[in-house]
């Protein structure tokens, strides 16, 4: 039992060591946005779900429960702050230094600024 | 368990080394994202600490940073946007 | 993100509020309840007491921003079953791949991303649909919704994309959403 929890353990550390990375080597601010996206969802579910594993198995079942609707909490309101702050960051002008390859978006709706 | 310890330990070191992104950031956004991110690491480290040393009060306050991040990152949005 | 339909009555970019209704009042309150019970975890009389009076005042206030359609849809075992296929299976095998995929490009000394910004029309209609559909989306790393567009009676996504591949929309909705849509389009309509 001790290691399937070190197995999604490591799992969540690796997740979210490539989301670091991600975010320190990105070109422009869009892609560091989907690099936080993974630390969001795997690097948060592989440690919650150890977590839970190993509160179930030594026999409180509250702290669990607990564990696990604070990870469902954290993925479920992830998407809405970065689709947020994704709009926002097109609309207040920021563009990256390289060109997009298509650009719909500032085609259709928001011309200019 | 006292690799529950390490694993925070791991977490919380990553969130050190996105502190560089904070200080740094080209613009407004980049610093935005950083700090959720900082954030969410530092929450998932409490639980890790509280299941690891067995006190329930830990928990509470994974829960509220959590939450007070959330509302953070759509405040900024809502303020660039220009519509608050 | 949370999408609501644009309506005529209240202009200004105004959103369609429905009243609060009875039903919709029971559901959120079974919806709050179910939450104070999984928080809480104590099965006294008072924790009982007190919880149903929190979840009551809470539904009272906010069951007109929940619930736009019929209140007791997924109470049926097919839907139920469907959504519990979609958010047990379906999903977390889209994750796997994505979050994978997005790991490589990360960690690979070239740092091979093409960013771009493609639309992509959708087949679903209900506004509970769009908003899991554009949560989906959001929650796979590499895409990210940026708006919804209504055009003539089709919907549109504008998706941040990190690696676009091919700029024809039909074919890159393909990619990005093929299997989300066919899971959520046996729940919703």
């Amino acid at each position: 039992m001790r290691i399937i929890v070190d197995i999604f353990l490591i799992f969540g550390c690796f997740f979210a060591f490539a989301g670091t990375v991600g975010i320190i080597r990105m070109p422009d601010s869009f892609c560091r946005m989907q690099s936080s996206t993974n630390i969001a969802t795997l690097g948060t579910l592989g440690a919650v779900l150890g977590g839970a594993v190993y509160s179930f198995w030594s026999g409180n079942i509250g702290t669990g429960v607990k564990v696990l609707v604070i990870g469902m909490f954290i993925v479920l309101t992830n998407p809405i702050a970065g689709h947020a702050i994704c709009k926002a960051a097109y609309k207040y002008g920021i563009r990256p230094d390289k060109k997009f390859v298509c650009d719909d978006y500032g085609r259709d709706i928001a011309d200019g600024k | 368990m006292i690799e529950l310890i390490y694993a925070g330990v791991f977490y919380i070191l990553l969130s050190i080394v996105l502190i560089y992104r904070v200080a740094k950031g080209p613009n407004v956004v980049d610093r935005a994202v950083a700090s959720d991110s900082i954030d969410i690491m530092t929450s998932v480290a409490l639980i890790l600490f509280s299941l690891y040393s067995g006190r329930g009060i830990y928990l509470d306050i994974a829960l509220i940073i959590a939450l007070l991040g959330f509302i953070g990152t759509v405040l900024i949005s809502r303020y660039l946007e220009g519509r608050l | 993100m949370i999408y609501l339909k644009k309506t005529e009555k209240l202009e200004k970019g105004g959103v369609c509020l429905k009243k609060t209704s009875l039903s919709a009042v029971i559901s959120t309150f079974i919806l709050c309840f179910v939450f104070y019970m999984l928080f809480t975890f104590a099965f006294n009389l008072e924790e009982i007491l007190v919880g149903a009076v929190v979840s009551l005042i809470v539904a009272v206030f906010t069951a007109k921003f929940f619930i736009h359609d019929n209140p007791f849809y997924l109470f049926s075992t097919s839907r139920f079953g469907s959504l519990l296929r979609y958010v047990l299976l379906i999903f977390p095998k889209e994750l796997l791949k994505a979050n994978i995929d997005v790991a490589k490009r990360a960690l690979n000394p070239s740092l091979p991303v093409k960013p771009g910004i493609v639309k992509v029309p959708s087949d679903l209609k209900s506004e509970y649909a769009l908003s899991m559909l554009a949560n989906s989306i959001t929650l796979t790393p590499g895409t990210i919704t940026m708006d919804i567009a209504e055009e003539d009676g089709k919907n549109y996504y504008y998706i941040h994309w990190i690696d676009v591949a091919t700029t024809n929309s039909e074919k890159a909705g393909e990619t990005i959403k093929g299997t989300l849509e066919k899971g959520i389009g046996g729940i919703w309509k």
